[in-house]
């Protein structure tokens, strides 16, 4: 086989999964109201996404719900993973089937199953049920890398810390955790992603009192003739361009 | 020295009171049913915000306000006429305090104290409007088509565009059969079922987010559309004509209600008594297209927003039309017929 | 295999705490939802309410009705196309992603993540923008004397099963490349050692041991595909509904929400399913036993 096919195709797929982003980014800059016309080059509809303050107050909302999501994912999948590797206790397999279901089930049925929950319980739609439900779904995805990590730790550094009569909560602050961080900013950086990207389980969950992005784009996107939704693409894209560059860094300094 | 110290310690907490925490008023209503700049002028005018939020079907909205009945996320919302009926034998709305209200003798005498809300107790007429057939000028020759009957012909099939409502879709149905749309005998209503599912595969989307969007993008050129609709897209499109069918257009109006466990009831009120100004319901009315029942409000319109017949219709357009009445219990026979519409192919 | 465990004395408090948290979490976010979704799916159907007492089995019935089961099948079938779509493109991405230096994986990784911080729906709506009779593809063509008329792209089945591979590609891909990387060259140069043409390597080692990845991926793509709702409402028009656009109706619109319920059991069934076979393959690799 050629060298260079397998480079080829890497590059031919990813330009695909790309085009579509790449012509929000282009028509985010047209002049035309109609996005099939080029009428030139104009920044009119970025001044219109920020003079949208719904549409604004949406965008921030989706990027606290994912923050706090990945955030609480990360501490509680972190903790579950530990629990599994550390601890004995009846009833882990069942514990591993249940995230097991959570991670392969389709969204739509926990979207459903947490709704009917919410219902059950009284809980006001908003901000915090949509924050169980992010924290729900990214949970098994932390879990998983989070325990990948802890599978590969060398005994020895906790044998020792035993025998300096080290307790528990100091042994998981002073060696564990450090060990683990790549892990957690992979899990975290893997739940913000899931929150940010999802549409499914928000449109049942949530409230006009915590309006996300994915409700307040929906008609518009229906419509299809809104070109100020190609800026709030490029914006995201801009977004996680500098995440993506954030997070190389991170990630580069914590492998000394 | 005292008394000038005390004066301004009292001059600030006094500042400190009076400033009011900021205002919300949960507006639930159709997309593209009001103008961006009434929403701005209103919160310039009273301080209070307007969180605006949308719906497609009355079906949606109402589904929606029953699960969010307790904890009152919504104070206003937009209810069709049969919807005003139904939520309110349901116990839903809470009732409008006509006091607060200044120009709800503008509205047209015709469209107050109807049997779907006796006395408005519950609700204010806010805009009516039809629905009729919309048609490409550019593919399809205007002139050829007069009826709802006509979407049948061949040579529309796959280029058709009908609305996403179960009453207006079977309204086509049962009046192409000569049946009343308010119809409550199930043998009519499955008549019209089978008449639409012949023309269910020439359908090519269902669109009620914003009716004129699929003619505009050129994927259909024939089929239903709201008449606010097909003059907001003449403006992108000329030869975007709207027709009154011959068996009849559909006429429907829809209100203002307050739902039971609104918040902020106070800024509801304010809002609706807004839009009652005359100029606020002129400019409503010629930006999205729909007509308004403010008498005074309809002096104020330019002369050619009045002589527009898709926004005003003479009488030989309504010749045939029939306003959305409530049909009761017989909803239930009508939505599980729309199901099997939208479910087969 | 289990870390040291912690010193009898210490751990009690902490421990405790930390079970008690992870337990009641699963439990009343995972466990009793579900629960709740099965129970309401035996139940009927109430005009002003959401469910109402009478148990009854007529969801599931409606459900067998042809009608439906069109829906479903046609559904189902998108489905698997888009993962059949999504393996032929993943599966030699996965490869040879797996073939690339060291230092570029971490990225090239994290660019197939970048997209969806682009929200789904703004991502579809894309879509939408190019293959649209007025969009992108259709001008290209038409103006480089391609074609002359445009070619009816959205609002088919095609648009959703576009949508849908855009989306779920990246689901695909990685799960093939962890047992990518796993797989170690010496194979592949033992195979060939002993006689083995490429062929025949390939079916004989690298397919049965990326086996499990490729199960994985057709888990993670085959479900979700048939609940995106949002990807049919956008790119499908009128007559490509899916399975997640029957149950969202009914929830949303409709207000049945056992026959919603019913119908999000019998994906849940599907799931069950598949997740039996892919622990059948997994066992067959002698992967078992976790403990």
């Amino acid at each position: 086989m050629k060298a260079w096919l397998p480079r080829v195709y890497l590059f031919l797929v990813y330009a695909l999964l790309y085009l579509p982003i790449a012509v929000l980014v282009v028509y985010s800059f047209n002049d035309s109201r109609t996005a099939y016309r080029w009428g030139g080059w104009s920044l009119r509809w970025y001044e219109a996404l920020f003079s949208n303050h719904a549409m604004v107050q949406a965008m921030w909302n989706s990027l606290w719900l994912a923050l706090a999501a990945a955030t609480v994912s990360t501490l509680i999948g972190a903790l579950t993973a530990l629990a599994l590797q550390r601890y004995r206790f009846r009833g882990k397999k069942a514990l591993r089937g249940m995230l097991f279901v959570v991670m392969m089930s389709p969204e739509i049925v926990l979207a459903i199953s947490l709704l009917a929950l919410f219902l059950l319980v009284g809980l006001q739609l908003g901000f915090i049920s949509l924050l169980l439900a992010h924290v729900t779904f990214c949970l098994p995805f932390v879990v998983i890398t989070v325990a990948a990590r802890l599978n590969g730790l060398d005994q020895r550094l906790l044998e020792a810390a035993r025998d300096l009569g080290a307790g528990e909560f100091t042994t998981i602050r002073t060696i564990l955790v450090p060990v683990m961080m790549p892990a957690l900013l992979a899990g975290w950086l893997l739940g913000f992603t899931l929150s940010l990207d999802d549409v499914v389980v928000s449109t049942f969950v949530s409230g006009p009192s915590y309006e996300i992005l994915p409700l307040r784009i929906y008609s518009m996107v229906r419509v299809g003739l809104k070109p100020e939704v190609n800026a709030l693409g490029s914006l995201l894209l801009v977004f996680s361009l500098i995440m993506l560059v954030i997070s190389q860094l991170i990630l580069m300094r914590s492998k000394r | 020295m005292k008394k000038v110290a005390l004066a301004a310690i009292l001059a600030v907490t006094l500042a400190g009171c009076s400033k009011q925490e900021e205002q919300v008023l949960n507006l639930y209503n159709w997309s593209e049913y009001m103008p961006q700049t009434v929403l701005d002028q209103f919160t310039q005018e009273t301080g209070i915000k307007v969180v605006y939020t949308t719906y497609d079907s009355n079906e949606a909205m109402y589904a929606r306000l029953k699960l969010l009945d307790e904890s009152s996320q919504y104070d206003l919302a937009v209810p069709s006429t049969y919807y005003v009926n139904k939520m309110r034998n349901e116990g839903l709305l809470a009732p409008i305090d006509r006091s607060k209200l200044s120009g709800f003798d503008n509205i047209n005498p015709t469209l107050v104290n109807l049997d779907i809300d006796p006395g408005n107790q519950y609700s204010v007429p806010y805009l009516w409007g039809t629905t009729g057939i919309a048609v490409n000028g550019d593919v399809i020759d205007p002139a050829g088509v007069t009826s709802w009957a006509d979407l049948w012909r061949p040579e529309y099939q796959g280029r058709i565009m009908m609305m996403n409502d179960v009453r207006e879709v079977f309204h086509v149905g049962l009046r192409v059969l000569g049946y009343s749309a308010n119809s409550t005998n199930p043998e009519e209503i499955e008549a019209a079922y089978n008449k639409l599912a012949e023309l269910m595969p020439g359908v090519r989307t269902f669109n009620s987010d914003a009716p004129r969007m699929p003619y505009l993008e050129g994927e259909t050129d024939i089929g239903m559309i709201w008449n606010g609709e097909a003059v907001m897209g003449a403006e992108d499109m000329p030869a975007l004509t709207y027709i009154y069918p011959q068996e009849g257009a559909i006429v429907w109006f829809d209100s203002f209600v307050i739902p039971k466990n609104a918040k902020n009831v106070e800024a509801a009120h304010k809002f609706i008594d807004f839009v009652l100004r005359p100029e606020i319901a002129a400019e409503i009315s010629t930006e999205i297209g729909y007509a308004t029942p403010n008498l005074p409000a309809r002096e104020l319109l330019d002369e050619e927003v009045k002589a527009d017949r898709a926004v005003y219709p003479v009488a030989e357009d309504m010749v045939n039309a029939e306003v959305q009445e409530d049909v009761g219990e017989a909803l239930l026979v009508y939505e599980k017929f729309w199901e099997m519409l939208k479910a087969g192919r | 295999m289990m870390l040291t465990m912690p010193s009898q004395s210490e751990r009690q408090p902490f421990r405790t705490a930390v079970l008690i948290l992870v337990w009641s979490w699963l439990l009343l976010l995972v466990l009793l939802p579900n629960l709740l979704v099965i129970g309401a799916s035996f139940m009927s159907r109430d005009p002003s309410d959401f469910l109402s007492m009478p148990l009854t089995l007529d969801n599931y019935l409606r459900l067998v009705d042809p009608l439906y089961l069109q829906v479903f099948l046609h559904s189902l079938y998108m489905a698997v196309i888009t993962t059949a779509l999504c393996l032929l493109i993943g599966y030699p991405f996965a490869w040879a992603l797996a073939r690339v230096d060291k230092r570029w994986q971490t990225l090239l990784m994290f660019l197939l993540i970048v997209p969806f911080w682009t929200n789904s729906l703004v991502r579809t709506y894309a879509i939408k923008l190019l293959l649209a009779s007025n969009g992108l593809i259709n001008s290209a063509l038409q103006s480089l004397g391609i074609t002359d008329a445009p070619i009816t792209m959205l609002y088919t089945e095609g648009a959703v099963i576009v949508g849908l591979v855009y989306l779920l590609l990246p689901f695909m891909i990685l799960p093939l490349y962890a047992v990518f990387e796993d797989l170690r060259r010496e194979l592949l140069l033992a195979s060939h050692d002993l006689g083995a043409g490429r062929a025949a390597t390939f079916f004989h080692v690298v397919l049965p041991l990326t086996m499990p990845g490729v199960i994985a991926g057709v888990l993670l793509v085959l479900l979700p595909a048939m609940g995106m709702f949002y990807v049919a409402d956008v790119l499908g028009g009128a007559k490509n509904l899916l399975v997640g656009n029957v149950i969202k109706n009914q929830f949303l619109d409709a207000r049945d929400w056992p026959f919603g319920a019913a119908a999000s059991v019998l994906l849940t069934l599907a799931m069950a399913v598949l997740l039996l076979a892919h622990r059948l393959s997994r066992r067959r690799l002698g992967e078992e036993g976790e403990t």
